[in-house]
């Protein structure tokens, strides 16, 4: 998905809470995998050894994944490669080197960011994950060739690092999806009721669609701040376009009115139709307050006497392209 | 982002001046949690009724902030705790309201309207205890 | 902390400043009363611009304002509330009977200009 790559960019920190990784998290995914200090050391007695085989371990990952057509899309640059392969040594190194602190959780956080960025699907992450141990399996494997059992647990150990590291990736990249998908909602939403000025301190707002308490609010806040902006005396609210006007969303409406009110400004609501405001009145509601008018254009007109318009039809124009 | 537990803050409840002190703190780490919009003057409000609920009815009292979290979402957690007479029918006080506009009422059913989560717990002699939560959305 | 109190002609205006405890907005409502008393002024103007919270106790003390200044024969209006602030008091269920409310210091003057020459209501 080529989502907007400015929303995407946050600071691993950023994420970090975003995610609610603090550092009882930390302790408790630790825990969660049984990693303990006992892995940390079984890890630490290997670092040597991984840093012999990483050219090996690395180039071969790197052999697989060019063999993929979709994968070596992201690769076209050979320079993007280079420095790729040469940031993947670098990770293998660091798995061995110990301190799986707050600060090792950021650099998988930001790994993961860097991935969620690039759009690369979770199948070739995981891949790629299972690829390296494999290939770390059997190179410890060899290594200890006449202690399987020590080869066995180390490799177990690593394995737990490797899945806390996963977790930390994937959860990072889906905290990214999340976000994108909340600004995007919050855009549609405010796109959704726009607060129209068509006269000096004459707002109009045309609502479409259902109204539910969050968007209710939103459109309060917004009608709000625009009444403040535009010093609008009186505001037009149509809700024709709202399918099913029940108790609940005529209490959101007079809210919205009765705090327009509080900044001195009059809501006229237009398109509430006889029929459903004798059904909200049998519920209960106090339509009192509320100033209503039939349609739009009623409501205009009653909103420009009270803002002292009088509209007067000149001659009529011409037409504004007639041909020359 | 460290512990929950250092996230927290005291304020004492004496007198009036500190109702305004309270609201101010919740306010600031209401914004801090990541509150936007007007949630951060409802939630300041919410504090405001129930840190008065203290003065007027138990003289003296103190409310705690601390920052919530329910998985990927922030909030705020407040605890407003006082040693008075404490409140005989809560149910009662809880209904008692501003619908009417007019009654004195307590603080709390307001207070429960501005917040996502409110329990109280109070008992004769011995003191309330107000517990809210608000969500970041 | 005393409100500043201005008097234009008929009217007087109290400017909010800065936060304000409970002790002082009981004394803005005496202060309010005595001087609409005192000048017989006929409009009285709290501009609330700088609070960031009303709270019930702040309606209510501002509905004392207009009451007692009502059976001294003035009008009161009440300005400024910000955004975030009416919201918040729409959700608790605060409503300001018996005064009105002006978006600023100039709606406000206006509103009392045109309510005490017994000019034109607004629709309502």
């Amino acid at each position: 998905m080529k989502a907007d790559r400015a929303n995407l960019v946050q600071s691993p920190d950023t994420l970090a809470q975003m995610m609610g990784i603090t550092d009882t998290e930390i302790a408790r995914r630790k825990e969660w995998l049984e990693f303990t200090e006992e892995d940390v050391q079984r890890i630490a007695s290997i670092s040597d050894f991984a840093r012999q085989i990483q050219d090996e371990v690395i180039d071969g990952l790197y052999t697989h994944f060019l063999a993929f057509d979709e994968v070596r899309a992201f690769f076209k640059d050979s320079q993007i490669l280079e420095r790729v392969k040469a940031l993947q040594k670098a990770y293998f190194i660091r798995l061995t080197q110990g301190s799986y602190d707050r600060a090792y959780v950021e650099e998988r956080i930001n790994i993961g960011s860097v991935h969620g960025r690039i759009g690369l699907d979770t199948k070739w992450y995981l891949g790629a994950y299972n690829f390296h141990m494999r290939a770390i399996a059997r190179r410890i494997f060899v290594e200890f060739a006449g202690e399987p059992e020590k080869a066995l647990e180390i490799f177990l150990s690593l394995v737990k690092l490797e899945f806390f590291d996963i977790g930390l990736a994937l959860d990072t990249i889906f905290a990214q999806r999340e976000h994108t998908i909340r600004q995007q909602q919050d855009a549609i939403r405010e796109l959704s009721t726009p607060v129209l000025q068509v006269r000096d301190r004459l707002l109009i707002l045309p609502i479409i669609g259902m109204i539910d308490t969050l968007r209710a609010r939103q459109l309060t806040e917004q009608l709000l701040r625009s009444i403040r902006d535009t010093r609008a005396r009186v505001v037009v609210m149509d809700i024709t376009g709202v399918p099913a006007v029940d108790s609940r969303v005529a209490n959101h409406l007079i809210q919205t009115v009765d705090a327009s009110r509080l900044m001195g400004a009059i809501v006229i609501v237009t398109g509430l139709s006889a029929e459903v405001a004798q059904t909200l009145v049998t519920l209960g509601v106090d339509l009192s307050k509320l100033n209503t008018v039939g349609d739009l254009q009623g409501g205009i007109e009653q909103a420009e006497r009270i803002l002292g318009y009088r509209v007067i039809q000149t001659e009529v124009a011409a037409a504004p392209f007639a041909g020359a | 982002m460290t512990d929950e537990a250092a996230t927290s803050i005291r304020v004492s409840i004496r007198s009036d001046a500190d109702i305004v002190t309270a609201r101010q703190q919740g306010r600031a780490l209401a914004v801090q949690v990541g509150f936007t919009g007007s949630d951060p003057t409802v939630i300041a409000t919410a504090i405001s009724e129930v840190a008065r609920n203290i003065v007027v009815y138990a003289g003296s009292g103190e409310i705690f902030f601390y920052e919530a979290r329910q998985g990927s979402r922030g909030g705020i957690h407040i605890i407003a705790r006082d040693q008075g007479p404490g409140i005989p029918d809560v149910a009662l006080a809880m209904r008692d309201g501003y619908s009417t506009g007019k009654s004195l009422g307590l603080g709390l059913p307001g207070a429960k309207r501005l917040m996502d989560e409110f329990e109280i717990a109070s008992e004769v002699g011995k003191g309330t205890t107000v517990t809210m939560k608000k969500w970041v959305r | 902390m005393a409100v500043p109190i201005l008097k234009q002609g008929d009217i007087l205006i109290a400017t909010i400043q800065a936060a304000l405890s409970d002790a002082d907005l009981l004394a803005l409502r005496d202060d309010l009363v005595n001087r609409v008393g005192r000048f017989r002024s006929r409009g009285v103007i709290v501009d609330v611009t700088v609070l960031d919270v009303m709270d019930s106790f702040a309606v209510r003390t501002l509905r004392g304002i207009a009451h007692m200044t009502k059976l001294r024969g003035a009008e009161t209006v009440v300005v400024g509330i910000q955004p975030d602030v009416a919201f918040a008091m729409v959700e608790l269920g605060l409503t300001l009977e018996g005064m009105e409310a002006a978006l600023d210091l100039e709606e406000g003057l206006l509103l009392l200009q045109r309510r005490m020459s017994g000019g034109s209501e607004r629709d309502r």
